[in-house]
């Protein structure tokens, strides 16, 4: 696996495929050189069948190779692009195109080579060099078949001479000599040579042709030429570069001369006589050029068909080669383009599928490696987001839940506290309303949530709850203006007709805002007063019983004793009776105008009429009645001060002066010299603030609470209901009234009313 | 592109029919096929026909080595299967001309080795010394290690030519076998009892 690894890393490194094309390249050039030093081979080698067997096959073995490699890769290309695998097509026009290129020039190429080779080789074999070699050759042996008549008549004349000449006496040796000699010169041959059989005898060579040692005719020519066969044969002279024609003439056995013993007695064998004639040097170099030549040419015609063949295979073997070269460069830069597309675009389906720990493994060096290493970084960064979204996402849920249990806890406490709990949109929407709010309202939840504060509380009575409720109220308000919100708080006590029985509620309506400062709606808490105010009233009539048994029981004295007096003066004629009388009487009736005035002032707060609004001149109406306090308490100075836009305020006048005119009561006389009494109006977000403000020494905590309870005196005078008619007043305008320490000393009575 | 059995079959079936070739009458062919035994030694006698054409004599007289190789098998005999082979030689004879003396050489090599060398002067002589064998000892039985009857065949392998004009292929008679012969007693097991 190591290696295979290896070799596919290796396969994508460009300076490998560098070092196959240069080893191809080599082996070509290799190839090329073997072939050029083949002349130099030699010719046994090239001659072996099996050697050229196999070179033939293994030419033939490589061209399949190549030609399967490049079928190969034409029907790998082919099978991809039929599966419609991506880069198939691109691979394909790339191929198509460098083979198109290459395929018609190395088709013109390998034809014309072809036919170049076969034309040369036909016009080699069927030019007139054939027939001239042909005819030399021809020259040649004509040449070497009259040297070899020559000397072969030469052998027979010598043969003819040296008749009679026993060659087995050692004797006549010496004549066989001479007269060899003697023929030497008169047939003009070279050599002349005498064999019994195959024995030698004697021979004879003209000194002038230069050959240092006699020929050697060979065994089997002087056997052949003994049996009477007519031999020939040529042979190269020692000492010489000159080639000697030799011809044999046979004779009958020599004459017995009985010059030895039996024993030495050989059996009778042919007269033998080789002649011989020199051919010179030049002529030998011709004729042996010739003869190659000659032999050279046949050569050429025999081997023409593998030759053709060879050259063929040669031509095939390249041509096959460039188109395998040419697919294979285009495959490979085809490849280079579509696997780092391919891993892209598997990679891109693997990560669409979630394989977020997918990497594209492909060496790139160029703009695909940009592309593959941003894949890669695009990668990262979507694991690393969704690990991300994925912990803020449980985190969330984890939140959410947290929420859900907080907001179901929420909902159970709003649901069960005693108040009524309502809230609302931006636009009125009530989205919530809890179970108290409900009953205090007398509805049902869905005659409530989900509709706007005027449709759901659409009757005259409810409707006051709705106007707390109106969005408009804050339309003005800019986002963030948290102040403006902030004063948009109000608290009202409302007295509601709810099916035919009075109900008393306290409202509280706050804002809803957001961290931005954005108002999301409002909340309003219903505090149902009734039962509180009824207690209160049954407190207040009791406190008012008692006020009022004790205003009666004052005067009811003095009454009493003026008449015990009279009644005594009378019963005893007293002198002093009509004075008595008079006094008495005197007494009565002050006392009884005192009681009917008491009675007058109940009858007043008792029939206290509805208020009649109109538009009121707030900044006249209280500049006339400060008028009434100005110089009435020496040291303690009156002064106001209105802000313009209180004048829109819609009330009654009558009403508001005599609130007025109760509060600077109380405020002048409890504040001592120096002091000063303010009266001061300012318009708040639709309602008018009244502030009147004393130095005097303040009020108690505790008498805070009972202030405006109606026959509630801390002066332990008067009838105790100036403050209740003056809280009276405020609530039947729909308005509050709120009394806190001034600062830094005495009391301020905050009368807030509605502007409209 | 997944080729049907048919059509594999059919191609493979065109390739053999176009690459197949009949043999004629005229082709190269032995004959006279007889074996003789001497002692253990396996003596041949053949002859080649119609071997020594003008292609042959043409290149022989062009100087260039010329060489017929003879293969011979000794087997031994089964009825219902095919023969054993039990030896295998090889003949092979090179001719070459001498332009000089005119004559041919004539080298014989058993198994590769040099056993024979002469001269041939035309080419009669020559054709005879290539085609035309008596008596080679072509093989030396062992002893077999049971009873059967033996036979030799012999091919001869004459060069080779191209086809389709560049794929070399070998020219070559057919085998041909000798009749059935029994090797000495001394060479077969004992006949069991």
């Amino acid at each position: 696996m190591a290696f295979k690894d290896r070799l596919r890393r290796h396969r994508k490194d460009n300076r490998f495929i560098v070092g196959i094309l240069a080893g191809l390249l080599a082996v070509l050039v290799g190839l090329f050189y073997l072939i050029q030093r083949g002349r130099d081979v030699p010719e046994t080698l090239l001659n072996n069948q099996v050697l050229l067997f196999v070179l033939w096959y293994a030419n033939i073995v490589l061209i399949l190779t190549i030609l399967f490699v490049l079928l190969r890769n034409l029907l790998k290309l082919a099978i991809e692009r039929r599966h419609r695998i991506l880069g198939s097509k691109f691979k394909t026009k790339l191929v198509a195109t460098y083979i198109g290129l290459v395929l018609i020039p190395v088709l013109l190429v390998f034809v014309y080579a072809t036919e170049l080779i076969q034309g040369t080789v036909d016009r080699w074999i069927n030019a007139p060099v054939g027939s001239v070699l042909a005819e030399s050759y021809q020259v040649v042996e004509g040449l070497y078949g009259r040297l070899e008549e020559e000397s072969r008549e030469d052998a027979e004349r010598a043969l003819a001479a040296i008749q009679g000449i026993d060659l087995r006496d050692p004797s006549q040796r010496p004549e066989l000599g001479r007269r060899l000699q003697s023929l030497l010169g008169e047939l003009g041959a070279d050599y002349l040579a005498v064999y019994d059989g195959t024995e030698f005898v004697h021979g004879v060579v003209d000194p002038r042709t230069g050959i240092t040692d006699l020929p050697e005719p060979g065994r089997r020519l002087l056997t052949a030429a003994a049996a009477g066969e007519p031999v020939v044969r040529r042979l190269d002279a020692e000492g010489t570069e000159a080639r000697l024609v030799l011809a044999g003439a046979t004779g009958p056995p020599p004459a017995d001369g009985g010059g030895e013993s039996a024993e030495d007695q050989q059996p009778p064998g042919a007269t033998v006589v080789l002649a011989g004639v020199l051919l010179d040097s030049d002529l030998v170099r011709v004729a042996d050029d010739l003869v190659e030549a000659h032999l050279r040419h046949r050569q050429v015609v025999v081997q023409k068909e593998p030759l053709e063949a060879s050259h063929l295979l040669l031509f095939l073997l390249v041509t096959l080669l460039i188109l395998l070269a040419s697919s294979w460069v285009g495959l490979y830069l085809a490849r280079r383009v579509t696997v780092p597309i391919q891993a892209l675009a598997e990679g891109t389906e693997r990560v669409g599928r979630g394989e977020l720990d997918h990497r594209v493994e492909v060496e790139a060096d160029d703009e695909l490696g940009v592309l593959v290493r941003s894949f890669n970084r695009m990668t990262g960064e979507i694991k690393r987001n969704r690990e991300l979204i994925e912990r803020s996402n449980r985190e969330l849920v984890e939140a959410n839940a947290r929420l859900a249990e907080e907001r179901a806890l929420a909902a159970a406490v709003i649901d069960n506290v005693a108040a009524g709990v309502i809230a609302s949109d931006r636009d009125g929407h009530i989205l919530t309303c809890n179970g108290a709010a409900l009953a205090m309202l007398r509805q049902s939840a869905d005659e409530v949530v989900g509709r706007r504060a005027h449709d759901a509380w659409c009757d005259p009575e409810r409707a006051q709850l709705a106007e707390l409720l109106d969005p408009l109220a804050d339309d003005g308000a800019p986002a963030g203006a948290t102040g403006a919100f902030e004063r948009s708080r109000l608290t009202r006590e409302l007295h509601l007709m709810l099916e035919g029985e009075w109900k008393s509620f306290e409202v509280k309506v706050t804002p809803m805002v957001t961290p931005t400062g954005d108002l999301r709606g409002r909340v309003m808490v219903l505090e149902d007063l009734t039962q509180l105010i009824k207690a209160q009233q049954l407190a207040a009539w009791n406190e008012a019983a008692r006020r009022i048994a004790h205003e009666i029981k004052n005067p009811l004295t003095p009454i009493r004793l003026s008449a015990e007096r009279i009644l005594q003066k009378y019963r005893r004629n007293d002198p002093d009776l009509g004075e008595a009388l008079e006094a008495g009487v005197e007494i009565l009736l002050r006392e009884v105008e005192a009681m009917q005035a008491m009675v007058d002032e109940f009858s007043r707060y008792a029939r206290m009429p509805r208020p009649q609004p109109q538009k009121v001149d707030l900044d006249g109406l209280i500049h006339e009645t400060l008028r009434l306090y100005r110089g009435l308490k020496p040291g303690v100075q009156v002064a106001s001060e209105i802000e313009p836009g209180t004048s829109e305020l819609m009330a009654d006048p009558e009403q508001l002066k005599r609130a007025l005119i109760n509060l600077l009561d109380n405020a002048i006389e409890a504040t001592d010299a120096p002091g000063e009494v303010r009266v001061v109006a300012e318009a708040r977000n639709g309602h008018v603030e009244i502030h009147v403000s004393d130095t005097g020494q303040g009020i108690p905590a505790e008498v805070k609470d009972k202030l405006f309870l109606p026959y509630y005196s801390t002066k332990g005078r008067g009838t105790g209901l100036g403050l209740a008619i003056v809280h009276r007043i405020v609530s039947d305008h729909r308005g509050r009234i709120r009394v806190e320490d001034n600062q830094p000393r005495g009391t301020v009575f905050t009368v807030e009313l509605p502007m409209r | 592109m997944r080729l049907t059995r048919v059509t594999s079959l059919s191609i493979a079936l065109a390739i053999a029919l176009a690459t197949a070739v009949p043999s004629r009458a005229d082709d190269p062919q032995i004959h006279g096929l007889k074996v003789q035994l001497d002692g253990r030694r396996v003596m041949v006698d053949f002859v080649l026909t119609d071997a020594f054409d003008d292609d042959l004599v043409e290149r022989v007289g062009s100087g260039l080595p010329t060489s017929i190789v003879y293969e011979l098998e000794l087997l031994r005999d089964r009825k219902r299967w095919f023969d054993r082979p039990l030896q295998r030689s090889s003949v092979q004879v090179v001719a070459m001309f001498d332009a000089l003396a005119r004559e041919y050489l004539v080298n014989y090599k058993l198994d590769g080795k040099l056993v024979e060398s002469r001269m041939a002067r035309d080419l009669d002589e020559l054709r005879e010394a290539m085609t035309e064998f008596d008596k080679i000892p072509a093989f030396t039985l062992e002893p077999l290690r049971r009873r059967s009857r033996l036979l030799v065949k012999v091919r001869a392998l004459l060069g080779s030519r191209t086809l389709f004009s560049f794929i070399p292929t070998r020219v070559n008679t057919e085998w041909r076998e000798s009749r059935k012969f029994v090797p000495p007693d001394d060479l077969m097991p004992p006949p069991s009892p």
